[in-house]
């Protein structure tokens, strides 16, 4: 029967292609679409994997670098019991490097504690310095405008170890090459701490986040409750997005939309003063009675919440998987309403063709029931047949979406990451598939209705 | 036996009724070949595919050895199209898209196509003159050539029952006259019930039986009288 359908189709072959097309668009759409969500998810999910201590940093701040803590924590943070060791960190973005305007993919200067950081058992950076491209810094590169880079920026910027690197208006010399394989770490040029606030005017008595690296076997999560209790009832203004944003924009459509969408999620969860005055911190019992996070309702999505009573939001590798997942399923709702528009008009294009297909074929359905076919038979074939432009359309739709998403990050390797997984394919395939069958379902019926002996008489 | 006991079927065309039979009572001995002759529009047709399960009566009942169709359920309506009748159109009614083997295996399609039964719709094509005509489509064939694949579709079967609707009405005499030859070698081997609806009657021979109606009804008793002018198939 699957050959018999199969030749129904290749008999009206322009309306059969017509219909392919349109759902092969569609699915194309759906893997490429979804397949930005994939390389999101992939690419923060692979990211996060690699850091595996927790990040002390402003509450409410999406992300460090528009957070702002006392640089003098660290060393409280230091003696917390089950801290191995704490690295103080500024995240500041680049405007201009060589003279050209930094937009997009953005550039950071990351100030490091270059002796803290040498106390870290797992560096990214430094794990990620590439063989015979130079050095991490060292000891002796503090004070110094020695610089740290990412390969895509020596690669952009045509520059080696040795060559000098005008950030800013600084000139830099690069003295180390590395590479983390991630859009969102190979942004750094990592400079001594003290050299960035130099560079960009940062207040000398903060610092963007900590990195605390825990001792074996210590928990995160009570590590941060730990880190977090130390500091509750201290003073701090909480993060505000809007000012903040609009001034320091990261420059990254990734990250701006992740910091959007944070934001709209805390006024969502969160009645915030209507004077939008910096709130303070109540150290009474109230106050220091109160989880980190309020309790995960439907209508306040509990991590993302922001408990103003807590100077220093501590973030393991979990809560930032977790704060992730909330984004990408919102991003995942507005991919499918895309999707759901060409999902729809290939539907009517396949119900559209298969009704016309049953309604020129009465009189074969007539003899196919006069042979002894049965309604289920007949409502088989026509099922059959939409169902393979599904298969059909599908099977392109996934070849030519991963075709596509091969192409945009061969073109783009340095802004866009696409990851059309085979699960996304997988689905894609039987979601066509299932579209097909759906679309046929209604002329099926009506063909299966019909008397035999009516149909012959049309004849 | 067929038992035709009271048939009337009234066809609905928009708001105006068609009273295509008006009470047919009639037998058909098993093993016959049957001729349902008549003027165009006295109900021959409509009785055939009563016959054949393909509509249903208004009202009376049709008996197959017995069985009323009426009593049949979907499943054996399909059963008894699909093995006990062999249908034969005036158009033919082949699928375009099949070739002639396939056309011939139709009826088999949905349970599944042994080699066996392959075999045997070659052989038949075969025995209808058409072994160089196999893989041809229908718009590839004659309209005697069509009409052969159509009786070959029928046999395949090796039915207790076949049913020819004007077989030769699209075909010329000679064509008509070969057809016809089929017919009758099928109805001899095989013993099975023929009727065919025609309004040639040259074709009738002395031994069949012959029904005839007009405007609905039967006009004479069955089995009725030898045709004037028979010609042999």
């Amino acid at each position: 029967m699957l050959k018999f359908a199969f030749r129904n189709l290749l008999s009206r072959p322009v309306r059969s292609l017509l219909s392919l097309l349109g759902l092969t668009v569609a699915i194309v759409g759906m893997v490429g679409l979804f397949s930005i969500a994939e390389g999101l998810d992939r690419m923060v999910s692979s990211t996060i994997d690699r850091i595996p201590g927790l990040v002390a940093m402003q509450p409410g701040a999406p992300i460090p670098l528009f957070s702002r803590v006392p640089a003098a924590w660290g060393t409280e943070i230091a003696r917390v019991e089950g801290v191995h060791a704490v690295s103080p960190e500024i995240w500041q973005r680049v405007n201009a490097i060589d003279g050209k305007m930094i937009v997009s993919p953005p550039r950071f200067l990351f100030g490091t504690d270059i002796d803290a950081h040498a106390n870290l058992k797992f560096s990214i950076y430094r794990d990620a310095m590439l063989p015979e491209r130079g050095e991490f810094l060292v000891s002796a590169d503090k004070g110094t405008m020695h610089a740290v880079v990412s390969r895509q920026i020596a690669e952009e910027f045509d520059k080696d170890v040795g060559d000098t690197l005008k950030v800013n208006g600084h000139n830099l010399t690069i003295t180390g090459i590395y590479h983390c394989g991630s859009l969102l770490l190979d942004v750094a040029i990592i400079v001594d701490i003290n050299r960035v606030r130099a560079m960009t005017r940062f207040d000398p008595s903060s610092v963007s986040s900590f990195y605390v690296e825990q001792k074996q076997g210590v928990d995160d999560e009570d590590l941060a409750e730990r880190i977090t209790d130390e500091f509750r009832g201290r003073e701090l203004d909480t993060w505000k997005p809007s000012s903040l944003v609009a001034q320091n924009g990261s420059g990254s459509t990734v990250i701006d939309f992740a910091v959007r969408i944070e934001e709209a999620w805390k006024s969502f969860g969160k009645k915030r003063p209507a004077d939008n005055s910096p709130t303070k911190s109540e150290p009474d019992d109230k106050a220091a009675s109160l989880p980190e996070t309020a309790p995960d309702t439907a209508d306040s999505p509990p991590t993302l919440a922001v408990d103003d009573d807590l100077p220093l939001e501590v973030r393991s590798a979990a809560s930032w998987a977790d704060r992730f997942e909330k984004m990408s399923s919102d991003l995942d709702i507005f991919l499918l309403l895309m999707t759901g528009i060409g999902v729809t008009v290939a539907v009517l294009s396949i119900v559209n063709t298969m009704l016309m297909s049953v309604s020129e074929r009465i009189i074969e359905f007539g003899i196919l029931k006069a042979n002894g076919w049965s309604r289920r038979d007949v409502l088989k074939l026509v099922i059959w047949e939409s169902g393979l432009l599904g298969f059909c359309g599908g099977v392109l739709g996934c070849l030519f979406g991963l075709i596509v998403t091969l192409v945009v990050n061969a073109l783009w390797p340095e802004r866009l990451d696409l990851y059309a997984s085979p699960q996304l394919l997988t689905f894609s395939l039987c979601f066509s598939t299932a579209l097909g069958i759906l679309g046929g379902g209604y002329p099926a019926f009506w063909a299966m209705r019909m008397l035999p002996m009516d149909a012959i008489r049309r004849g | 036996m067929i038992h035709i006991r009271d048939v009337a079927k009234i066809h609905h065309r928009g708001e105006t009724e068609v009273h295509a039979l008006r009470g047919v009572t009639c037998e058909i001995p098993t093993g016959s070949f049957t001729f349902v002759v008549g003027p165009s529009g006295s109900g021959k047709s409509t009785l055939l595919y009563l016959i054949g399960a393909l509509d249903e009566p208004t009202r009376g009942d049709i008996l197959i050895d017995g069985t009323s169709l009426h009593d049949f359920s979907e499943a054996e309506r399909d059963r008894y199209r699909r093995d006990d009748v062999g249908f034969i159109f005036q158009s033919f009614n082949l699928l375009k898209n099949l070739d002639a083997v396939d056309n011939v295996l139709v009826p088999y399609m949905p349970g599944g196509i042994t080699g066996e039964r392959r075999h045997r719709a070659t052989e038949l094509l075969r025995c209808v003159g058409l072994a160089d005509r196999l893989d041809h489509r229908p718009n590839q064939l004659s309209g005697g050539e069509q009409q052969r694949v159509a009786i070959a579709r029928a046999l395949l079967k090796e039915p207790s029952l076949v049913l020819a609707d004007e077989p030769t009405g699209e075909l010329d005499s000679e064509t008509g006259a070969e057809v016809f030859g089929y017919l009758r070698r099928l109805h001899e081997d095989s013993s099975a019930t023929v009727i065919v609806v025609t309004h040639d009657e040259r074709y009738i021979r002395p031994t069949d039986c012959i029904l005839r109606l007009r405007d609905g009804h039967v006009e004479e008793p069955d089995p009725v009288d030898t045709p004037s002018a028979p010609i042999d198939g």
